[in-house]
């Protein structure tokens, strides 16, 4: 468990009505601080410039999916070690323990429930090394 | 070469034994002593005839004499002995089984050749001494003359021969021996010799007949066991062509389907070279038949394929045994083909390949379609779900409170819009399953599980939904302890559609009681409510796919009608069963079964 409380979070989603409802559920419920980015091709540098405790990515999106984007961070030294987690409508097992393995630190579906997902992310946040 | 000659020797020797042997083993030797019983009574009328017309001489020469009472008694007795054996020749004529008792009529035969044989004697002993010189002359020559006749009409069987010359020479030479005439005892020195030589010409007489009876009898057989041989072989040259008839016909059958059929078949040699096609696989390559036949397989191959196909050919050289699988083929106008292939030797009683026969189908269309509809079902299944996602989340952030007290109206309108909204995604999902299902795609993840533990984890998840509708979930028995090897989330869903259901259709402020049990090997969980039951109509499709006993239920429960259809084949690919009673008192009891583990 790491030493601070999750409380930084940048959201990478293309659909703005989503990227509301996480904004809204995170800050009001969760009382944490957003940083929601809508293009994807921007991410790397917006998530270098936020500094998150924790990313989101969602997974499909125009132009960069969220698991290229994912490996795109995994190029980046200071990106590398800030733990990921998924936020997809894909909904088979198989693809969720696609998202797994290639070493996201956990997954959200969607839809989900805005006032549990403040307490999903802090659960997983928990179970980190 | 010197081998083979001896070869061929040792074999003809070994034939011409065998055939020995088959004389003898043909000949019964009853059916022989029978045909030459037959001969013999074949001449009996011969001698009847002879003694009758000799012995009415006889007497008409002796009758002028003092002795006529004694010639007129012999010639009685000639009489009854003539009509005696006319009777026994009648009765052998007439007698039903030609081939019975040959013993017994050898015996009478026997019988009245010493009868006929003692009374030529008799004249002999009886009139010899009292007659004249020239009486005397015929009485030796008729004795002499009947008994050399005997040997044709008795030489079938010597020992009847000798009684009956016994018969006639035995008291005449007793007479001449005892007449004290030197002549006559010269001579009755010389009858004996005399008999003895003509016993052994008929005895001669007798094997040469029985030898002769042997072999016709023989070769009556051989030619009975050839003629049945005859008819064997016919019936088998007969039933022969019959095969060979049905053979051809289902070989023109078995053409004519590989001809019709609407999937390519090639025949190809032991190497792989085109022999025969039928129209399909013409279509399918583009070529015509003339084209492909003399060319080898993989010519219809795509290059990057080869060596798949070399292994697979191989393999089938050496096993002998059939191979399915894909092959990217190409047609004669370059387009790729993705072709199913059964490829399946022929192998002849030696082990030796004569022919492959490959069936191919293109399936390029239908792998085209497969690839289509999963991706038109994960689009699906994306674009529905992140419209909800917003609908979904903005009304559970007003209904929570989050953003804010709103007017009760209001609260009421977006409470029933979320309801509605969460219905609609329960739709999308349990389609989706029933979606994975049909197409073989719902895979589980098994594991050791308690299953009381996760029966309890289903209530508190489903307490809220309870609430909803005023009804508690009760734990009657749990089995703490009792385990199943299930996929957890699966088993989750099909508990929260159970519970679910049964809270939906009990009365308000009743309850839903869940039972554990053993069963057997398995585990029965039974979840059972005080609800309306379950319309007779409506029992025999109650696990169906959209099947509700009353559609007004769907709008005022809420559910998909999908729910019983998947719990029934979740149920079932966790190797369990599904069903449901009626509750005495009132209600349903639906329950499932799991193996122990």
């Amino acid at each position: 468990m790491p030493d601070r409380a999750l409380n930084r979070i940048c959201y990478v989603e293309d659909d703005e009505d989503i990227q509301r409802i996480v904004r809204m559920s995170l800050e009001r419920v969760g009382k944490m601080t957003v940083e929601v980015v809508g293009d994807p091709t921007m991410a790397i540098d917006a998530i270098g410039a936020f500094k998150p405790d924790l990313v989101m990515l969602d997974w499909m999106m125009p132009k960069l999916d969220g698991p290229a984007l994912f490996r795109l961070m995994q190029q980046h030294a200071e990106l590398k070690a800030i733990p990921v987690v998924f936020i997809t409508a894909k909904a088979s097992q198989r693809d969720l323990d696609e998202l797994m393995a290639m070493g996201a630190v956990g997954t959200v579906s969607k839809p989900f429930s805005p006032k549990d997902l403040p307490g999903q992310l802090r659960e997983i946040w928990k179970k980190l090394p | 070469m010197n081998h083979s000659s001896t070869a061929e020797g040792a074999a003809l020797a070994v034939s011409e034994k065998s055939l020995a042997s088959g004389i003898t083993g043909r000949t019964d030797p009853r059916a022989v002593l029978a045909a030459r019983v037959e001969q013999l009574y074949g001449q009996m009328w011969l001698g009847i005839l002879t003694t009758f017309a000799i012995g009415a001489i006889a007497t008409f020469e002796l009758w002028e004499l003092r002795l006529r009472e004694l010639v007129l008694f012999w010639w009685g007795l000639v009489l009854l002995i003539t009509a005696a054996s006319a009777g026994l020749l009648y009765a052998y004529r007439s007698r039903r089984d030609k081939e019975a008792d040959p013993e017994q009529w050898l015996r009478w035969l026997g019988i009245a050749a010493l009868a006929a044989g003692a009374n030529w004697g008799f004249a002999g002993a009886v009139f010899f001494p009292s007659h004249t010189d020239e009486q005397q002359v015929f009485l030796a020559f008729l004795l002499t003359g009947m008994t050399a006749a005997g040997i044709p009409v008795y030489a079938a069987s010597w020992p009847i021969f000798a009684l009956y010359a016994a018969g006639a020479l035995a008291p005449f030479t007793y007479v001449l021996a005892t007449f004290g005439n030197r002549l006559f005892t010269e001579i009755a020195l010389l009858v004996p010799m005399f008999y003895a030589i003509n016993v052994a010409i008929a005895y001669r007489l007798t094997q040469v007949f029985h030898s002769g009876y042997r072999l016709r009898h023989a070769y009556g057989r051989l030619t009975r066991d050839y003629s049945v041989l005859n008819q064997r072989l016919e019936r088998q040259l007969v039933e022969l062509d019959e095969a060979r008839r049905q053979v051809e016909a289902s070989g023109r059958k078995l053409q004519l389907f590989a001809e019709r059929a609407p999937i390519a078949v090639l025949e190809l040699d032991a190497n792989g070279a085109i022999t025969e096609v039928n129209h399909a696989a013409e279509l399918l390559f583009g070529y015509a038949g003339g084209e492909l036949i003399g060319r080898h397989f993989s010519f219809l191959v795509r290059p990057e394929h080869h060596d798949e196909f070399k292994a697979r050919w191989k393999r089938i050289a050496e096993s002998h045994a059939s191979e399915a699988g894909v092959i990217r083929n190409t047609r004669r106008d370059g387009i790729d083909l993705l072709c199913e292939w059964t490829v399946t030797p022929l192998v002849n009683r030696e082990g030796t390949i004569i022919a492959v026969v490959a069936q191919g189908r293109d399936i390029t269309a239908q792998r085209e379609a497969e690839r289509i509809k999963k991706e038109f079902t994960s689009t699906l299944s994306h674009e529905l779900r992140t419209p909800l996602t917003s609908i979904i989340g903005s009304l559970q952030l007003v209904n929570t409170g989050i953003v804010g007290d709103v007017p009760p109206d209001v609260s009421e309108l977006t409470v029933v819009a979320e309801r509605n909204s969460q219905r609609l995604l329960d739709l999308i999902n349990d389609l989706l399953d029933i979606e994975k299902m049909e197409s073989g795609k719902l895979t589980m993840a098994p594991e050791v599980l308690a299953i009381d533990e996760v029966v309890r984890e289903a209530m508190v998840l489903n307490k809220a939904f309870g609430e909803r509708f005023k009804v508690n979930f009760e734990m009657q028995s749990g089995l703490p302890g009792s385990e199943v090897t299930a996929d957890r989330k699966r088993l989750l869903q099909v508990m929260t559609n159970l519970l679910s259901n049964a809270a939906k259709f009990s009365p308000e402020g009743g309850a839903v009681e869940i039972a554990l049990r053993e069963n057997g090997s398995n585990v029965r969980v039974a979840v059972q409510d005080r609800g309306p039951g379950i319309p007779e109509s409506f029992r025999s499709r109650i696990f169906g796919r959209f099947a509700q006993a009353d559609s007004t239920a769907t709008r005022q429960k809420g559910g998909t009608g999908l729910g019983l259809a998947i719990c029934k084949r979740l149920v079932e690919l966790m190797h369990g069963k599904i069903g449901f009673e009626a509750r005495a008192g009132g209600g349903t009891t639906f329950w499932f079964e799991l193996p122990r583990s």
